[in-house]
């Protein structure tokens, strides 16, 4: 089976003033479809820089980027936007909802800028799959953390992307709202299929993954199967 | 969805709308009441003139049409020379007189000769003028100024006493004698118009053609003509001046819709980063800029349009003898002004939204 993402020696360096500062130093690593991986390391590692870079909204400085097949690395701005809206879900640690809309239009809005129109019954899996049937109605400022960031996974999951870039999920989450949300996670991983890649420092966090990959100074250190 | 999203912002920020709306509102204000204000006076000045039931108006060389703005009078005694043409009935000189206090000509005139172009006057109150400081007013000046029969007046800086008040439409509001105004205005046997009138309409161009062969560089114009040539090109500097208007106006929305957007862009930094990770174009990202825009200029639209019957209303209450022409095709044009210069100004920032890094935009705090 091919991994539906594979970085092969990928950097990422950032200039600071005359200075050059590499966040990513040459990480390889392959992703199969299905597998929820998650990627730990402490702060300023460059999990976060690797989570835009292979969900493309950063350009690699160096190597490549495979996603379901396509090279992110020699695509264009707009080609990259493209990649996004139909094979990348990104769940935020701030959840990122936009504070106008309510949580049926919030999740809604993906469906509308994936271009396929609004799909009803796929709608209505995800949204009670993720328990958010009574709270549709409710702008973020009326939902609690851990509702927000429900919303904000119904959001990237769906218009069905080939892989869910979770960075921080629980991030902003008391422990309870948080093994909620990482049931959730494990749920559509195991009920769904969906490939998830999720950062986080906290090791009970990231034991719901099936592999933790470790990073330090930009570059992947371990790999550990969870057993 | 899109409509949906647009109408939560606008109402997200109550305040920052309202404002935006409203000066969108003022710029529309702005363009309807200057250019009903120009175009009103005029087609209410071309219809007094109209009202003078003259067939021809002959006046000095390169005079203009707009004869509150003409100068240089012409001897008195060409009067005479016009009653012997042939198809003449009457000729009635008048001398003008711009009263710039009160922003209204002043027509000197002889009763008779006026009488026997006009008809005479219809007085609602007294009588001819009899005296040489006796003054006739019209009953929209009378209405406006509160003036009363036997009331003295201070017009050119000329104390009058009002004997008459007469039904409008007789090309001025004000009438006096010839003889006082040429006194006043060191115009001794001078006229600014000649207003004829042929023994049948059917003769009109017959005479304005007698009266080309006897002066040759006067301006002769048909009265029947006479609205369509009061028009705001016809007068020097006055299209100009609307233009000048109109810029400010556009100036106005622009730079209020520009700061506006500029700083929901800036405030909705994050949400544009969110929407980018979502794999929104930068096309996306303008039309939700622009339609926002659009949105807020129509609201501006609507409130310009019901702003102005509204100043009009005021105006006209404050003025009776103002008229401010509102016309649809007026109202049309400044409502495209608006959302074309709203759509300019948000045009920068919406740029500058599509163009934001997603990364840097989704760390924004």
């Amino acid at each position: 089976m091919e991994p539906i993402l594979k970085t092969e020696n990928l950097w990422k360096v950032y200039r600071q003033g005359k200075v050059d500062v590499p966040a990513l130093r040459g990480v390889s690593i392959d992703i199969m479809p299905g597998e929820f991986v998650s990627i730990m390391g402490p702060s300023g590692c460059g999990k976060s820089t690797m989570l835009h870079v292979i969900g493309g909204l950063a350009q690699a400085t160096r190597g490549r980027v495979l996603l379901d097949g396509n090279d992110l690395t020699t695509m264009s701005d707009s080609a990259r936007t493209l990649l996004r809206r139909h094979k990348v879900g990104f769940v935020f640690q701030r959840f990122n909802l936009l504070p106008t809309l309510d949580a049926y239009h919030n999740i809604t809005l993906a469906q509308h800028i994936h271009g396929n129109g609004f799909d009803p019954h796929r709608f209505e899996v995800v949204a009670g799959l993720l328990g958010l049937s009574g709270r549709l109605k409710h702008k973020p400022s009326e939902l609690s953390g851990g509702e927000q960031q429900r919303v904000a996974l119904a959001r990237a999951i769906v218009s069905e992307p080939k892989i869910v870039l979770a960075d921080e999920p629980t991030g902003n989450l008391d422990t309870k709202s948080s093994e909620a949300v990482l049931g959730l996670l494990r749920q559509l991983n195991r009920d769904l299929g969906q490939t998830i890649v999720m950062i986080t420092h906290n090791p009970e966090a990231a034991a719901y993954g099936h592999r933790i990959l470790h990073m330090r100074d930009g570059e992947v250190v371990d790999g550990s199967t969870v057993h | 969805m899109i409509r949906h999203m647009i109408v939560q912002n606008v109402l997200h920020r109550p305040l920052r709308t309202l404002i935006t709306v409203l000066a969108v509102a003022i710029e529309v204000t702005l363009v309807i009441i200057v250019v009903g204000l120009t175009s009103g006076l005029l087609a209410e000045s071309a219809k007094r003139i109209e009202g003078v039931g003259a067939d021809i108006m002959v006046q000095p060389p390169s005079a203009s049409v707009f004869m509150a703005f003409s100068g240089a009078p012409m001897p008195i005694a060409i009067a005479g020379k016009l009653e012997q043409l042939e198809y003449v009935q009457a000729v009635a000189p008048v001398l003008l007189q711009f009263n710039s206090t009160g922003l209204e000509i002043v027509y000197g005139i002889q009763q008779d000769s006026f009488k026997a172009v006009t008809g005479g006057f219809v007085f609602h109150e007294g009588h001819d003028l009899e005296q040489p400081n006796d003054i006739i007013v019209d009953d929209v000046y009378s209405k406006s100024k509160k003036i009363k029969l036997g009331q003295t007046v201070k017009i050119l800086e000329h104390e009058f006493h009002v004997v008459g008040i007469v039904e409008h439409g007789k090309g001025a509001r004000l009438f006096v004698f010839m003889s006082t105004l040429q006194d006043m205005a060191g115009a001794r046997d001078k006229a600014s118009v000649f207003f004829i009138k042929c023994d049948r309409t059917d003769h009109t161009v017959a005479v304005m053609d007698e009266i080309r062969q006897l002066l040759p560089r006067y301006e002769i114009r048909p009265l029947k003509d006479f609205i369509s040539l009061m028009t705001s090109s016809n007068l020097p500097g006055l299209g100009a001046f609307i233009n000048v208007m109109i810029g400010i106006a556009v100036v106005i929305g622009f730079l209020v819709i520009f700061l506006s957007m500029y700083t929901t862009i800036i405030e909705r930094t994050r949400e544009i980063g969110v929407l980018k990770a979502l794999g929104a174009s930068k096309p996306y990202i303008v039309q939700i800029i622009l339609s926002e825009t659009t949105l807020l200029c129509l609201a501006g639209v609507v409130g310009g349009i019901g702003l102005s019957y509204l100043m009009r209303a005021i105006f006209i209450k404050l003025f009776p003898t103002l008229t401010i022409l509102i016309t649809a095709p007026w109202i049309l044009r400044a409502g495209l002004i608006a959302v074309v210069g709203g759509l300019l100004g948000a045009a920068y920032p919406a740029w500058m939204a599509s163009r934001k890094d997603p990364v840097e935009a989704l760390s924004y705090e």
